[in-house]
């Protein structure tokens, strides 16, 4: 609209403040706050998000859904300085949730999902590196939602299992035998493409 | 856990969450299990066997290439991605569902002007943290007593948390932000202002990102700091 005022973004104080401040000033509804939460977490969450999910724009949307999640929820929110544990853990639901979708309608249509990640594009990569990359990702497609995200936790983040278990909601063991499991499916195939 | 040299381990680790786990495990040509040699090597236990089995080690280079595989695929994707447009995206979302709060009473009892609390906060935070170090989080308002025929016109009472250097002398400081906000209140805004309660969530340690843990009241006879976030409002001062 023509009229329409455009906010100023976040600025240079804000960037500067602790996750708890403008955590605490978002709940009491200050939008630039939030902005720069949103800045500061957003890179670190979509990066986590691709690599659960193989897809730049499938993960764009689970942090994006995440975010405004978290706007809705925050003036519920009362740990102010675990902002990013929070954040993290909404992501990894939402990822969750995504891939379970995901599978369902797999399972329905029965037709292999796509599975070379659209957002891996760097010319001085090696087109052997590329097939790597591409074959990981086709793995990765193979493996069950929890197995997927129990790993990508473990391998990417160094995660305790307990941590692991903690957040996907399931048994420490449980935990530790689907990290087991999706690194021998994924060491067995990068075996076979070597 | 103690590490056996035999071929066999004692209690070769399997059924890490029930039936069927046991059938993804995998038995090495030198007798070990593989769920075992990776846990080995991830605790950083390895043994003498480990250390000198070709088997063990095959089976721990693998994982090593699949670790070093899925960090060079996560590295790219850092590259030339740019999030300022989800930002954006996530922010007109967010501008359609603001929560500015509760109006406020401007100027006098009989005007008709007000002002929404969030828009209020911000500017007294603001106001705030025009001394140095000072960092403000949570601005409350506590309106006067509605006489039933909608908002209230009386003055507000502020609550405000804030987060200082550890160097200051803390009442003085207090003190100071105290009239750096209602000054903003009352010259800038036309708010009116019954009481401002100010207080000290943390304290930062100068030229450090680290914070002090310890919580320090701005004020000497608040008995018990209350920790919920909720306004504190038994001494308030007046201005």
């Amino acid at each position: 609209m023509p009229g329409d005022r455009r906010p100023a973004p976040a600025s240079d104080v804000e960037c500067r403040l602790e996750d708890g401040l403008l955590a605490v000033r978002a709940a009491e509804g200050d939008e630039n706050a939030f902005e720069a939460l949103v800045r500061r977490h957003a890179p670190a969450l979509l990066r986590l998000a691709a690599t659960m999910l193989g897809n730049a724009t499938e993960a764009e949307d689970a942090v994006q859904d995440a975010f405004v999640s978290a706007w809705r929820r925050l003036p519920g929110f009362r740990s102010h300085a675990a902002f990013a544990t929070w954040m993290h853990r909404i992501v990894i639901n939402r990822c969750l949730n995504m891939l379970r979708a995901r599978r369902l309608v797999a399972d329905l249509d029965a037709v292999p999902e796509p599975a070379a990640p659209d957002h891996v594009a760097s010319p001085a990569r090696t087109a052997e590196s590329h097939a790597a990359v591409r074959e990981l990702a086709r793995s990765l497609s193979a493996l069950s939602p929890e197995q997927r995200v129990c790993w990508v936790l473990r391998e990417l983040e160094g995660r305790s299992y307990e941590s692991i278990a903690d957040t996907v909601g399931i048994s420490p063991e449980a935990a530790r035998g689907r990290v087991f499991r999706a690194r021998r499916c994924l060491t067995e195939a990068m075996t076979a493409w070597r | 856990m103690a590490m056996n040299t035999g071929p066999d381990r004692p209690e070769p680790r399997r059924g890490f969450d029930g039936a069927g786990a046991t059938a993804d495990d995998a038995r090495l040509a030198c007798g070990r299990m593989l769920s075992g040699v990776w846990a080995a090597w991830e605790d950083g236990a390895s043994d003498t066997h480990m250390r000198t089995c070709p088997h063990c080690a095959q089976a721990v280079q693998q994982l090593r290439a699949l670790g070093a595989a899925v960090r060079e695929a996560h590295g790219e994707q850092g590259q030339d991605w740019d999030s300022s447009p989800l930002t954006e995206r996530i922010m007109d979302v967010v501008r359609l569902e603001l929560r500015p709060g509760r109006p406020l009473p401007l100027g006098e009892r009989e005007e008709d002007v007000w002002i929404m609390e969030a828009v209020a906060a911000k500017s007294l935070r603001a106001a705030a943290e025009t001394l140095p170090g000072v960092h403000a989080g949570s601005c409350r308002f506590q309106p006067a007593a509605s006489d039933g025929n909608g908002p209230a016109r009386g003055p507000v009472q502020v609550g405000l948390e804030v987060v200082v250097p550890l160097t200051t002398s803390l009442p003085h400081l207090a003190e100071q932000i105290r009239r750096q906000v209602h000054l903003a209140a009352d010259a800038t805004l036309g708010l009116p202002v019954e009481s401002i309660d100010i207080r000290i969530t943390d304290l930062a340690v100068p030229d450090s990102t680290a914070t002090a843990t310890a919580e320090a009241e701005s004020r000497p006879d608040r008995a018990q700091p209350e920790r919920d976030g909720s306004m504190s409002r038994p001494t308030n001062r007046e201005l």
